[in-house]
């Protein structure tokens, strides 16, 4: 008898739990927002914070529902972060990464069809060139939010007080070459060579190579021609040269954007092959520098010569279990409004075509002059499935071994067609 | 006559042992005793046994991001036919050669330095230790802003006491970066291996120095016939322990080069991280993984091996 009672008492605080449990459990999935993690290498810098900040701020009072969780990780440590998580399966719905590499490794969710349901108008809003960089294998992985164009800054400053006339900056190499040779002084050098173990090492030897004519990949980018093109050999050479012939800062070997920049900020070289988000970060550095900067077309050995473009576009980690969520932050990120306050306080370049002709991106002198350098420019990151590794590893280790033994150079570059070429067939 | 045939050819059992048997009290405290070790065993077979076995699995596979295909004991035979391999071994025995001798030496001078100091040895102590206490990822960002060629302190320092005439890239150049690496390493490896030899030197009972000191015995000869015997345990101890740290370093070349330039300071650790995040192949990196943990546990085994000659002849 007791047994019994103690049996229905105890069935009926279970009964009683359970129900709790799973009405409270109903209530909590109902009201709990939807968490995006969002994982871009540029959050972390200092000149993005207050737009990401208000972006972010606008989006979640936009959409009740979903909440966004800003993943702030360094720079170097961006890739390897987001390779882990995708590894095991929990990587952060919204990330900006090398496009070609993650999405050939199945990292990425294809996006075609969030794409193709938006009115084509809003679609226009990228030209056809662009969009290629958001691409793989035909599919779309990724919308490009914002861009660099590679152009030449240089210090007014610097530049008049080595008797040259900041109006007329140099347009061929070897006009270039004239300049250097005036910028270079006890302590002060005409510009910085980078050779740091990073990709920036490789998009400024791109920017070189494209004024030159030469290309590092054959049509169908089967084959590597580093030192197959003879102008992109020459390119390599001429460029490589200026440390050789003393007129770069030395240590190129170490040298990456940060020393890159802080070596500007300090007048310790003149001019620096950069994008625009260089100039906030240099006028940061030293306040003085403000309003005594110039950008100029990267000198060029043909006419028309292409520069180098960076395209940075958001996508959707492909384990990411609110996809329709994620894609209403892209299109929230992409918003003509976000691009250009991303211009105007972050220095990072509006990407939409659309945008050109905006009030605000027109009274910016030096942005329009990026944007109509940008006009005739190729995109990076180059659509390679293996194009992270070659980029930050191999064309870094060539530069660094024709740096340290400039004799060798040919047979270093040589040496990177034949890697890349074995890369590319055994992948 | 079976029975006692039989009770002559078995061995009788030890009494403690029948005694237990008979307590059944007994026979249950001993699975106490395994359930009370069983969340520590279950705890170090999920980090490290279970990651061991994933990771010699992963060895044994070609992964392509997501995918990934059985390939036996390929990657085996990728890594050890590549150049990197060889070089990333060799970098790692000549940097960790050169790191423990110096640890070393320094680390036993600055133990018989704080041995003997007696005012000042607690500040001394602290001031020695610093380097260790300082996490490695922050110490090896100070340093790679002294050695920064442009803006670096050791360049200002060496220029203006005349020691160089132009500024060096010191991790920018393979024999510069690769001696930068170490003598950083050396900075932050030193204090252990001196808080080791410390207190082997404690143990030396001052009546021997003080017999040898009136023998005649010289302090070179107090310290080849004294010092040095006294601290054969420790010496073994510490440059073991030291060799199997030093080994799989990978924090200060992390922050400091990568592993540049050229492959100048890409021990294996590095060579590992930069297959694995680098070129995405993480096959390759995990057999690089196992071959680094086969050395490591050669210098284990090496290690159990001098350690327990050292108690057969201590208890002898």
């Amino acid at each position: 008898m007791l047994k019994s009672t103690r049996r229905k008492l105890l069935s009926g605080i279970a009964g009683g739990l359970a129900w709790l449990g799973a009405t409270g459990a109903i209530a909590q999935t109902a009201d709990k927002p939807i968490v995006l993690q969002w994982q871009t290498a540029n959050l972390t810098e200092k000149q993005f914070e207050p737009v990401w900040k208000e972006m972010v701020a606008a989006f979640e009072a936009a959409n009740p529902g979903i909440k966004i969780d800003p993943v702030l990780v360094a720079r170097k440590d961006h890739w390897t972060k987001f390779v882990t998580a995708s590894q095991a399966r929990r990587a952060p719905c919204l990330v900006s990464v090398d496009l070609t590499t993650a999405a050939y490794n199945g990292y990425l969710m294809p996006l075609d069809k969030f794409w193709d349901a938006e009115p084509e108008a809003w679609r226009k809003a990228w030209s056809d060139e662009v969009m290629k960089a958001a691409r793989w294998q035909g599919k779309l992985y990724g919308v490009p939010i914002w861009g660099g164009i590679y152009a030449e800054i240089y210090n007014e400053d610097l530049v008049k007080a080595a008797g040259l006339d900041p109006a007329k900056p140099p347009v061929s190499w070897a006009d270039y070459r004239t300049w250097a040779k005036a910028l270079t002084k006890d302590g002060q050098w005409a510009t910085a060579i980078l050779g740091g173990k990073t990709d920036t090492t490789t998009r400024v030897l791109l920017s070189w190579i494209y004024s030159n004519g030469g290309e590092v990949f054959n049509a169908d980018m089967t084959e590597a021609t580093f030192a197959k093109n003879p102008k992109s050999l020459e390119a390599i050479k001429a460029y490589l040269g200026l440390a050789r012939d003393g007129f770069a800062a030395p240590a190129p070997t170490t040298t990456n954007y940060l020393e890159q920049t802080v070596m500007f900020a300090q007048n310790k070289i003149a001019t620096m092959r950069n994008a625009n988000w260089a100039i906030a970060k240099a006028e940061e550095d030293n306040p003085a520098l403000k309003g005594k900067l110039i950008v100029a077309p990267a000198p060029h050995q043909i006419p028309n010569a292409p520069t180098l473009k960076t395209v940075t576009s958001t996508s959707i980690a492909a384990d990411c279990a609110s996809p329709e969520a994620a894609w209403k932050f892209i299109k929230f990120e992409a918003d003509a409004k976000w691009s250009i306050k991303r211009a105007k306080v972050a220095n990072w370049m509006p990407i939409r075509s659309d945008l050109a002709n905006e009030p605000e991106i027109k009274s910016d002198p030096m942005l329009l002059t990026f944007l109509k350098i940008g006009e005739n420019a190729k995109p990076y990151p180059l659509p390679l499935p293996i194009w992270a590794d070659i980029a930050a590893g191999d064309i870094v280790d060539a530069v660094q071994k024709a740096l340290l033994a400039p004799d060798t150079l040919e047979t270093v570059f040589k040496d990177l067609d034949a890697k890349i070429n074995r890369k590319l067939k055994d992948q | 006559m079976t029975a006692v045939s039989d009770s002559l050819s078995r061995p009788a059992l030890p009494q403690r042992r029948r005694g237990h048997t008979a307590r059944p009290g007994l026979e249950s405290e001993r699975w106490h005793g395994y359930l009370f070790i069983a969340p520590a065993f279950i705890f170090l077979c999920a980090v490290i046994v279970l990651p061991l076995i994933k990771a010699f699995w992963t060895s044994l596979e070609r992964t392509r991001g997501l995918n990934t295909m059985f390939v036996g004991f390929d990657n085996y035979v990728r890594v050890l036919e590549s150049e990197a391999f060889w070089n990333s071994l060799w970098v790692s025995l000549s940097f960790t050669a050169l790191c423990v001798a110096m640890h070393m030496a320094i680390g036993l001078g600055l133990a018989m330095l704080l041995n003997r100091v007696a005012h000042a040895r607690a500040v001394l102590r602290v001031a020695f230790l610093t380097p260790w206490m300082v996490a490695p990822a922050i110490g090896s960002t100070i340093w790679l802003w002294l050695l920064e060629p442009q803006f670096g302190v050791v360049n200002y320092l060496f220029s203006a006491v005349g020691l160089i005439d132009s500024y060096k890239a010191w991790l920018g150049e393979p024999s510069l970066a690769f001696g930068s690496i170490v003598a950083v390493d050396v900075w932050r490896g030193v204090p252990f291996v001196m808080l080791l030899l410390l207190a082997g030197l404690q143990t030396i009972p001052v009546e021997q120095y003080e017999a040898a000191s009136i023998d005649g015995a010289s302090p070179l000869q107090q310290f080849r016939y004294i010092t040095l015997p006294n601290l054969k345990y420790f010496i073994v101890v510490a440059s073991t322990l030291d060799i199997i740290n030093t080994i799989r370093m990978f924090d200060i070349i992390a922050v400091m080069t990568g592993g540049g330039p050229v492959g100048a300071t890409e021990v294996l650790p590095a060579l590992l991280y930069n297959t694995a995040f680098r070129a995405n192949h993480f096959g390759e990196a995990a057999a690089i993984g196992v071959l680094l943990l086969i050395l490591v546990l050669a210098f284990s085994v090496l290690y159990v091996g001098l350690t327990r000659t050292h108690a057969q002849e201590g208890s002898r």
